[in-house]
């Protein structure tokens, strides 16, 4: 059960931060004049955060139990 | 060179292969339950439905015109989707426990099956969607234009049509093509796995298509990414833009964070056509992963277009146009397709979503109230529900039509924002459902009601500025001139973007009056109890919540609504199983709570809750007063539910208590009894030596013939059996006080092997009295211990004397040895003795112990041992009885030796 509380607050912080990191102020850090790879840094961030998103959330879902596993236990939600 | 004509039969030909695979998909997964199309990847595939032609054509215009601001389109859902463990996995779940149709079904089942809710609501889906129908139109109606100007003679038969006509003629076609497509049955649960199929094809066609022309343009004209970057700031262009990251990114991000959840058509997939909760498990990374891919190349070629073409091309078309000016007729016409996939999906699956909620909401209680179904006047409902739906589809797409004829040039992601802000109303009421008990029908109803008149005011109506002209007065100087009221300047809030002071506006004042509306009235008994089902969704066991009860409602008039609704073969189906289940013949079958509630979702899968509801109260009496009573019974049981937790922990703590009050108490006894053992042992140790004073003071009072030598004995008698009274007396506050803890010295470093040595020195005389041998067994050096040496002395001459005492052996010996070991210095007393009888060793180091085997008066008072063991015991060290070397008793004192 700890486990599973501890993985479903991880989503939720995932999902938080994923959140806070496309908005003011935190994308500022990275919305210099510059060149990263030839493309300018703050489209570089934003698609490096966007896949790093897809990327923990696929990796947290597969330790998340599925609906047909819980519903031997319904109510200890 | 491609034509308009050619492009068009394309269409017309990629819409008959759509509608063949939507019907083989429906046929193989109704024929086979495991069919590869209840697949999660084509669940995922079916929710990109999100991307239209806005996505497909609008992002690059959106990114020519707004830079990076596109990204917030795509960056909205992903947040969502990367949290749907929490808000979609629940929708997803209530849906198919609910039976949910649609997501005005959804507001109003959760606001307890209200009818007025599910109007408003569908009303607002209807109009809010709209202009982005229109949206669909206009970007095919662009993509043929841009087709037939592309080159001389490419115009065909199109000449002369003007756009009007052009987007007519789609709108009728689309239409058409719907009905066909979505509404050849009414299905149990709402669920059209063909059309999923077709949209999931779709979704893959549209990928493709963006993607080779995004490769085309980036690495075949532009020679990549970095090339594009360095001839767009070599043409002029601002790759950096100044600050893209105002309120208006935010203001995008929320709203289209809130559209991916309110969307009627991302509802109906994503929550209505899920047939397996475990999709969205996948859906959960994977639909960002597709966005992303959708997203990858609009920079590049919107840099890349406004590098190359001409200034005044519409860059919304850039997809198009780049692959036709450089003659690439393969590559523009798999553009082509790209953009007629993503603008078909969403008006099949939008008006799919529509016409259920209209003709559920609107068109079906209409019917329901005027005629009495009950009474069956050969009239079929199901007909009438396909009736309805078709008509809606087609009412649905002659609005979009009109708003497209009616609005301005605009570019396509301002319409596709206005949809996104009508619908993203729903959002509060939604949450609210989901996660806020009191959360009532009245504050939803008012909340959605004042953010969609507040969203009309201020985003619907100036979408109309260029072309009505009262419009562009009102925006100007307000309404009857009153300034306060101009749609884009409300209450005086000046300087804001009207995007964002738009959604500002209706969001806020939409959750004030839900909020507001909620804490003001109160909740009805249905109302209550479908909170209760929303919010606690996971919580408790699916309790068939009894709506009805059987009242005057007997199988026949059951049978008679649910085969009018539900059609004859599927009636008969659901009857003849509960018959079964009850073991009794169909005709015989009586209708029970939970075969009527069972009943009820059966309808509401098919025309909503609300007129479920409605329908059945027509049939079955006196529903409405047993409800009540059903839910002052749910009430009642999760109130003594909730007491009798409560009640288990309370007593649980209690038992605690319980048990350490016990335990206190028997340890209070004991002492207790400890204590009035002591006071008469000590009484009797004092009395003794009393009597005898009292007794010889006596004799000495009366005057007698005692001489003088009598006299004398007397006198020393009394004196020394005081002197031992004032020795026991001193021995017990001694003890008493080393019990208390109290120490009369200081623990300093002491030679114990000195102390041992004075002690043997004492009682030298002793020994030689009584002709005891002393043997000293081993013997330690020097060794410093902690403590006293006066007091360690006293526990080697009680030691030493009790050896003395107790000895009635014929050669008596007392052995004496010291050693130190493992850090502890260490004395042994032993002597060949009686020994101390095992039912005995437990109590000498009780107080007034005395050896019962030495039998007689040993003159000491039994306190000896116990004043020594506490003595030991201040010193940090242990005394107890060990095996010995000779056959009496052995005393060890252990004291830790000071490092």
């Amino acid at each position: 059960m700890t486990d599973r509380r501890k993985l479903e607050s991880g989503v939720l912080v995932l999902a938080v931060f994923s959140a806070l990191l496309i908005v003011p102020p935190l994308v500022y850090i990275f919305n210099h004049p510059i060149l990263v790879f030839g493309l300018p840094q703050i489209v570089v961030y934003l698609f490096v955060v966007w896949a790093l998103m897809v990327t923990a959330t696929a990796i947290l879902t597969r330790h998340l139990p599925r609906a047909s596993d819980q519903d031997e236990h319904v109510g200890n939600d | 060179m491609l034509s308009a004509d050619f492009v068009i039969a394309t269409a017309i030909v990629y819409v008959g292969l759509l509608f063949v695979l939507a019907y083989f998909g429906d046929r193989h997964t109704r024929a086979n339950k495991s069919s590869f199309l209840r697949h999660p990847a084509v669940y995922t595939l079916s929710i990109s439905v999100y991307c239209t032609s806005w996505t497909f054509y609008g992002a690059v215009g959106n990114a020519a015109r707004g830079g990076l601001e596109f990204l917030t389109i795509y960056l909205g859902p992903t947040i969502v989707f990367v949290g749907w463990w929490f808000v979609l996995r629940k929708l997803v779940r209530i849906g198919r426990m609910q039976a949910i149709t649609s997501i005005a079904d959804l507001l109003s089942s959760r606001y307890g099956k209200s009818s007025r809710l599910a109007v408003l609501v569908t009303l607002i889906a209807v109009i809010g969607i709209t202009p982005y129908i229109a949206l669909q139109l206009k970007a095919i109606t662009a993509s043929i234009q841009a087709v037939a100007e592309s080159a001389e003679g490419a115009r065909g038969s199109l000449a002369g049509v003007d756009d009007g006509a052009l987007a007519f003629g789609i709108a009728a076609g689309m239409a058409l093509f719907t009905i066909l497509f979505g509404t050849r049955n009414v299905d149990a649960k709402e669920q059209h796995h063909g059309v999923v199929a077709a949209i999931a094809f779709e979704a893959v066609v549209k990928l493709a298509a963006l993607l080779a022309v995004g490769i085309f343009v980036t690495f075949g004209l532009g020679g990549g990414f970095e090339a594009i970057y360095r001839g767009a700031e070599a043409a002029g262009i601002a790759i950096y833009e100044e600050d893209p990251f105002g309120p208006r990114w935010v203001a995008m991000t929320v709203l289209s964070a809130a559209a991916i959840i309110c969307l009627p058509r991302q509802f109906q997939i994503t929550v209505v056509e899920n047939a397996n909760e475990d999709h969205l498990r996948v859906a959960g990374w994977a639909f960002p992963a597709y966005l992303l891919l959708m997203s990858v190349f609009t920079l590049p070629i919107a840099l890349y277009g406004m590098t190359v073409m001409p200034p005044g091309a519409n860059p919304d078309m850039f997809v198009l146009t780049l692959p036709l000016s450089e003659g690439q007729s393969g590559i523009a016409l798999f553009a082509f397709i790209g953009g007629f996939s993503s603008a078909t999906s969403m008006i099949i699956v939008a008006s799919i979503a529509l016409s259920i909620m209209v003709s559920n909401h609107i068109i079906m209680p209409i019917i329901l109230r005027s005629s009495n179904v009950g009474q069956g006047d050969g009239q079929d409902v199901r007909r009438l529900l396909l009736l309805s739906r078709r008509v809606s589809i087609g009412l649905i797409l002659t609005l979009g039509f009109l708003y497209f004829s009616l609005t301005g040039d605009d570019a396509l992601a301002p319409i596709g924002l206005i949809s996104f802000a009508g619908v993203a109303q729903f959002l509060p009421a939604i949450l609210a459902g989901l996660y806020w008990r009191e959360a009532s029908q009245r504050g939803a109803a008012s909340g959605i009601f004042v953010g969609f008149v507040v969203w009309a005011w201020t985003m619907f109506l100036p979408s109309f500025e260029t072309v009505v002209p009262w419009v562009a007065d009102v925006m100007e100087r307000g309404p009857w001139g009153i300034g306060y009221l101009r749609p884009e300047n409300l209450f005086g809030l000046n300087g804001l973007d009207p995007l964002v002071h738009s959604v500002f506006w209706s969001l806020l004042l939409n959750s004030v009056f839900l909020v507001l509306g909620s804490l003001l009235s109160s909740q009805s008994a249905l109302e209550r109890i479908q909170a209760a089902a929303f919010v606690d969704v996971f919580r408790r066991r699916p309790f068939a919540h009894r709506g009805f009860m059987p009242g005057s409602a007997t199988a026949n008039d059951l049978y008679f609504v649910a085969e009018r609704v539900l059609g004859e073969k599927r009636a008969a189906a659901l009857f003849e199983a509960a018959a079964e289940e009850r073991g009794v013949e169909p005709a015989m079958l009586e209708p029970t709570p939970e075969f009527i509630s069972r009943l009820e979702r059966e309808l509401a899968g098919s025309i909503g809750s609300a007129s479920a509801h409605v329908m059945l109260a027509k049939v079955v009496a006196g529903g409405d007063v047993s409800l009540e009573e059903m839910m002052q019974m749910a009430d009642e049981t999760q109130q003594v539910i909730e007491y009798s937790q409560e009640l288990e922990k309370t007593s649980a703590e209690l038992r605690v208590t319980a048990r350490k009050l016990e335990d206190a108490n028997a340890q209070l006894r004991e002492l207790d009894s400890q204590k009035d053992e002591f006071l008469s042992q000590v009484s009797h140790e004092v009395r003794t030596p009393m009597t005898s004073i009292r007794s010889f003071s006596e004799i000495l009072m009366e005057p007698g013939d005692l001489n003088e030598g009598q006299r004398q004995r007397f006198i020393s008698t009394i004196h020394n059996e005081s002197l031992r009274l004032t020795r026991l007396l001193d021995e017990i506050l001694d003890l008493s006080a080393l019990e208390r803890g109290e120490r009369s010295w200081q623990n300093t470093p002491v030679d114990g092997e000195e102390a041992l040595d004075r002690a043997i020195g004492v009682c030298d005389a002793l020994l030689r009295q009584k002709g005891i041998r002393v043997e000293f067994g081993e013997r330690a050096h020097t060794t410093m211990v902690e403590g006293d040496s006066d007091r360690l002395c006293q526990v080697f001459i009680n030691l030493i004397s009790n050896a003395v005492k107790y000895n009635d052996a014929n050669d008596p010996v007392v052995q004496i040895s010291s050693s130190v070991r493992s850090g502890h210095y260490v004395v042994d007393v032993a002597d060949n003795g009686p020994g101390i009888s095992k039912s005995e060793r437990k109590m000498i180091f009780e107080k007034f112990w005395r050896g019962v085997e030495g039998g007689g008066d040993q003159g000491g008072a039994g306190l000896g041992l116990a004043i020594s063991r506490q003595i030991v015991a201040r010193m940090n060290g242990t005394l107890e009885l060990v095996p010995g070397p000779l056959p009496g008793a052995c005393f060890r004192v252990r004291i830790p030796v000071v490092k």
